[in-house]
């Protein structure tokens, strides 16, 4: 086992740096904390198993978010049947009413991210969490880039119906209280 | 007729997402000075990222660092977890994790096996190897030490209600004390939190996480072995 210690502070801070947004990928992806916990586990430790997959360490960051991705469909796979991946459909998340109770804009945000069908929130979670390019998305979930633009379109005017409202009467109130 | 055709939803998505080539880019900016819809819908794009990249901003992981102690066990082990995979990925003088078919191939004296399925033909195989390498060692008077890591459905068969491997491993245990089962605490929480009541069998130890007891043993040199 040589070799473990004998790394550069610089590539063991770009691993480390990877633990949380791994856990907020997950948690968007299935809303969660728990399974979030547990997703984000087990992608490292495929990442441990597979480690010699992974030919251009600069890609790290998107290689740990495609297994990731890969660990939510096998989970999906197992606990059952697959979620719908695009459908108008919304999803099962917490209501925005319930989120909303706590006037908190984060929680009414995530509340909203969470209605959204799995294969939207996916891509905006790593459009927007994380900063992929559209290309390197399409890598990660293995779905063309045509497929990444129209999903965001359609997660990004089901927030904006109905979070650009809410928002500016967040801002109402925080100029009020100033 | 020297109308501009409405830009795309792609391409203003594009546009705030800095996915624009220089030349779209450029004449996007023109067009968002000239036209104030397309600002204010720019502008609504823009806040619609940042309001959603501030949601997620708070998570952390639940168990990656406990408020009782920050610096404790927890960051211990996401250490760890940094130098094993860094020395992972930087492919010196490191192997693929072996198979656990490899077993009796293997020279080291201190082994973790990983369980991450409850599927037969997994356990079955791991349990075989696990005690055809303690037989040879023990023939040959090596002292070696076995730990069985279990964790997602492999969870199963270190479980009083749910194992059907409870008497072989019994048995296992009984013949070769240097023989070892971990259980991982997340899986266990996360079946609780599902209602299921975990009782795991006799002399079944409990880690924190498969991930931080898989890290700790290999920080200490032994070798990792996924069933």
């Amino acid at each position: 086992m040589r070799g473990i210690f004998g790394l550069s502070a610089q590539l063991r801070a770009r691993v480390e740096a990877q633990r949380e947004p791994l856990y907020r990928l997950a948690h968007s992806w299935c809303r969660d904390a728990g399974l979030a916990d547990d997703l984000v586990q087990e992608a490292l430790l495929r990442a441990l198993d597979r480690a010699a997959q992974l030919d251009d360490p600069q890609r790290l960051k998107s290689w740990l978010c495609a297994i990731l991705a890969n660990c939510l469909k096998d989970h999906f796979r197992r606990v059952r049947p697959l979620e719908p991946l695009d459908e108008d459909m919304p999803a099962q998340g917490e209501t925005p009413e319930a989120a909303s109770a706590s006037s908190q804009l984060a929680a009414r945000v995530r509340a909203e991210v969470e209605r959204l069908p799995l294969g939207q929130r996916q891509v905006v979670a790593l459009v927007d969490l994380e900063g992929f390019s559209y290309a390197e998305v399409g890598q990660i979930l293995e779905v063309p880039i045509g497929t990444v633009m129209s999903r965001l379109c359609r997660a990004r005017e089901a927030l904006r119906a109905r979070l650009i409202d809410f928002a500016a009467e967040q801002n109402d109130k925080v100029r009020s209280i100033r | 007729m020297n109308q501009k055709p409405e830009v795309s939803q792609e391409m203003r998505n594009a546009f705030v997402d800095g996915q624009l080539d220089a030349a779209d880019w450029t004449a996007m900016v023109e067009r968002v000075g000239a036209d104030e819809a397309l600002r204010r819908q720019v502008c609504e794009l823009r806040t619609l990222k940042d309001m959603t990249r501030s949601a997620y901003a708070g998570l952390h992981p639940r168990r990656a660092a406990p408020p009782a102690n920050r610096w404790g066990w927890a960051r211990v082990a996401g250490m760890a977890l940094v130098f094993v995979l860094a020395g992972w990925l930087a492919h010196d003088a490191l192997e693929r994790p072996r198979a656990v078919a490899d077993l009796r191939g293997v020279a080291a004296d201190r082994i973790l096996v990983h369980v991450a399925s409850s599927r037969g033909e997994v356990v079955d195989s791991a349990l075989q190897e696990v005690e055809d390498y303690l037989r040879d060692a023990r023939a040959a008077g090596r002292k070696v030490e076995v730990e069985i890591v279990a964790n997602n459905t492999g969870m199963d068969i270190l479980r009083a209600d749910t194992s059907a491997y409870a008497k072989r491993l019994e048995r296992l245990r009984a013949v070769y004390p240097n023989l070892t089962y971990i259980a991982c605490n997340q899986t266990a929480d996360r079946l609780r939190e599902n209602g299921t009541a975990v009782r795991l069998l006799p002399g079944v130890h409990v880690a924190p996480t498969a991930l931080d007891e898989i890290v700790k043993r290999m920080q200490q040199g032994w070798v990792y072995i996924r069933a």
